[in-house]
């Protein structure tokens, strides 16, 4: 057992002041939502449809922009080249932004006027109010979350590793395919599970671009606005339950993830 | 004989460093070591011949072949680098098998082929398991099974001992003096000389980003060329002297004013003279009266070392001695002991270079 000293001491009841900071809310709003209530959510079709297109819109989204968010990390990570760290800037700038003005930023870009919606208009999409639309805004305000944490997982690879298997006759390409991308996959899976959890609980970009049709956050605002505290609490809850059993899900799925890798390799 | 490695006047700027004019030829077979300190550039030397970087000026030639501007896939060279670099996301039949997956062979092809390196090399056991388990000689081995299933026709070394546990080292040794006893030409890059003396046919010292001397072992260490190279043969009695000529004889006066009787020769002004440790011998009385170089001192210093013990005696100038642990148990000398030290001419040798 490790001594206590009065410094230490200190350190603990500061850090149990700002753990009890985050799960007393938490814990207030589970204790006040009867049984009965929660039930009744869970039969209730809009809370069921919009928890569902939360889930497949910001999983979407991740999916498809991690084959454009993991060269990008790459790149950051292995090239140096001019104006690199406004680059780095630029990635990081969804980050610093007001949430209602990325929204507007992304509204501009996809409604009929803007380059993307006027493209989309072309084929007969209409991105605003749309799953399309809502994913682009989730993707914008969560795209740097993928990005950096896969940019530390390559970073982190020996470049000794990769200039090795160059030797023994790889090619680039399958130099990062063998090398690069399995010994980071471990920080690209976390930086996507992070990714997939800020779109999905982003409301401010998305319900600038749509309202309808109607993703958990704007839901439970809606509720909360039309209703009140009482009708908006059991969404919340319900929602809060579903992210967390998906996030431990995604979680240990990443560990065995690690474990197949080592044996995953007498493929030959 | 073939030069399976000739290196031409190589340049290469990396970052405040510069390696200068390397030039080096190594025939088919040979083992050539080439010593220097951390930082002296040999590591990048090993990473140009492998074509990992590309040289400012210069051309590199294997098997007479110029590969200067030729892929690293397309150079036949094996680099095996100090932490041996194993790819920990795969198994030792993942590592070994990595270059014959890469060129396409058969699965059959390929399990045959890695059996039998992996027998080679007394690892056959181990093809199943995951590097982090392995020892470092285990892992020094896999990383030659690597590099040789891809049949290199020059075997780059960087290091190859200096990440092993010392109990390691001989068998180590012995496999590199096997492989190179099979005809594969290695260069191998080291800090330590005495890898060097048991390993090399022909060694290189490189400092600063160029080799200031290369040629067989013996040669080099016998006959350096500076202070820096007479370092790396394990020299430490170094004096700067003038140079006194009289009547035909030679003898040189350090800077503490003690004479030194040289060999009849040519010499200049002034320069630096260096005595090898095992060439002076310790008495307890004045050898004799026709000792030529006879020096009295006070041992300052009695430390165990590789050959045996080495002594350090003030005699006006500092000497480092070596004597073996039966010479010093037949002395009896002691920290202040009263001691007389003696040498030949012929072991007191003149550096040609500037020192």
């Amino acid at each position: 057992m490790i001594r206590q000293t009065p410094f230490s001491l200190l350190m603990l009841f500061l850090s149990s002041l700002v753990l009890l900071f985050i799960l007393a809310p938490l814990t207030g709003m589970f204790l006040h939502t009867a049984g009965s209530d929660l039930l009744e959510t869970v039969n209730d079709d809009d809370v069921r449809q919009s928890i569902w297109l939360t889930l497949w819109v910001s999983f979407a989204a991740t999916f498809v922009f991690a084959f454009v968010c993991i060269p990008l990390a790459w790149i950051m990570a292995r090239k140096e080249f001019p104006l690199k760290s406004m680059v780095q800037g630029l990635i990081d700038l969804p980050v610093v932004l007001p949430h209602t003005a990325a929204g507007l930023a992304v509204l501009g870009f996809i409604s009929r006027e803007g380059v993307l919606g006027k493209a989309a208009d072309t084929i007969g999409l209409t991105l605003v109010n749309n799953p399309a639309g809502i994913a682009l805004a989730m993707a914008f305000v969560s795209v740097p979350f993928l990005i950096n944490s896969a940019r530390d997982g390559f970073a982190a690879v020996p470049e000794r590793l990769e200039k090795a298997a160059l030797t023994l006759g790889a090619s680039p390409s399958r130099v990062f395919f063998t090398i690069s991308l399995p010994i980071a996959w471990r920080s690209i899976i976390t930086g996507f599970i992070m990714m997939f959890a800020r779109g999905m609980s982003e409301f401010g970009a998305v319900v600038m671009v749509a309202y309808h049709p109607m993703i958990a956050p704007v839901l439970i605002y809606e509720r909360f606005s039309s209703f009140g505290l009482a009708y908006a609490r059991p969404v919340s809850v319900l929602f809060v339950l579903v992210a967390l059993m998906i996030f431990i899900f995604l979680r240990l799925i990443s560990v065995t993830r690690k474990e197949v890798r080592y044996e995953g390799n007498a493929e030959a | 004989m073939k030069v399976m490695l000739k290196l031409e006047g190589i340049n290469k700027k990396l970052g405040d460093f510069r390696l200068k004019d390397i030039n080096i030829n190594i025939p088919e077979g040979g083992y050539f070591v080439l010593l220097g300190r951390s930082g002296s550039g040999k590591s990048q030397l090993l990473e140009l011949i492998a074509g990992l970087k590309k040289p400012d000026s210069g051309k590199i030639w294997i098997n007479n072949e110029d590969v200067t501007n030729k892929k690293i896939q397309e150079r036949k060279t094996g680099l095996v680098f100090q932490d041996y670099a194993i790819f920990p996301n795969m198994t030792v039949y993942g590592n070994i098998s990595y270059s014959l997956r890469c060129s396409g062979e058969e699965k059959n092809v390929i399990r045959k082929r890695v059996e039998h390196i992996a027998g080679e090399l007394n690892i056959a056991h181990l093809l199943d398991r995951v590097p982090i388990n392995l020892s470092g000689g285990e892992l020094q081995r896999v990383a030659l099974a690597r590099t040789l299933i891809t049949s290199p026709g020059v075997l780059l070394l960087d290091e190859p001992l200096a990440s092993v546990d010392a109990s390691l080292r001989d068998d180590i040794r012995r496999l590199l003096r096997q492989l190179n006893r099979k005809g594969i030409t290695i260069v191998h890059v080291t800090h330590d000389y005495r890898e060097a003396v048991s390993l090399a046919s022909c060694v290189g010292v490189i400092h600063n980003g160029s080799i200031i001397q290369s040629g067989h072992p013996d040669d080099v260490f016998s006959n350096p060329v500076s202070r820096f190279v007479a370092r790396y043969s394990g020299i430490r009695n170094f004096y700067r002297v003038r140079f006194i000529g009289e009547d035909g004889k030679w003898k040189a006066r350090s800077e503490a004013a003690v004479d030194f009787v040289l060999e009849d020769g040519v010499y200049p002004d002034d320069g630096l003279i260096i005595i090898r440790s095992d060439s002076i011998k310790i008495h307890l009385n004045k050898p004799e009266d026709a000792c030529i170089n006879c020096y009295r001192g006070v041992v300052r210093d009695i430390i165990p070392s590789d050959y045996g013990m080495e002594i350090t005696v003030d005699a006006g100038e500092r000497f480092f001695v070596d004597i073996t642990r039966d010479e010093f148990r037949n002395l009896g000398i002691n920290e202040m002991s009263e001691v007389w030290l003696s040498f030949v001419p012929a072991a007191a040798v003149a550096l040609k270079g500037s020192g």
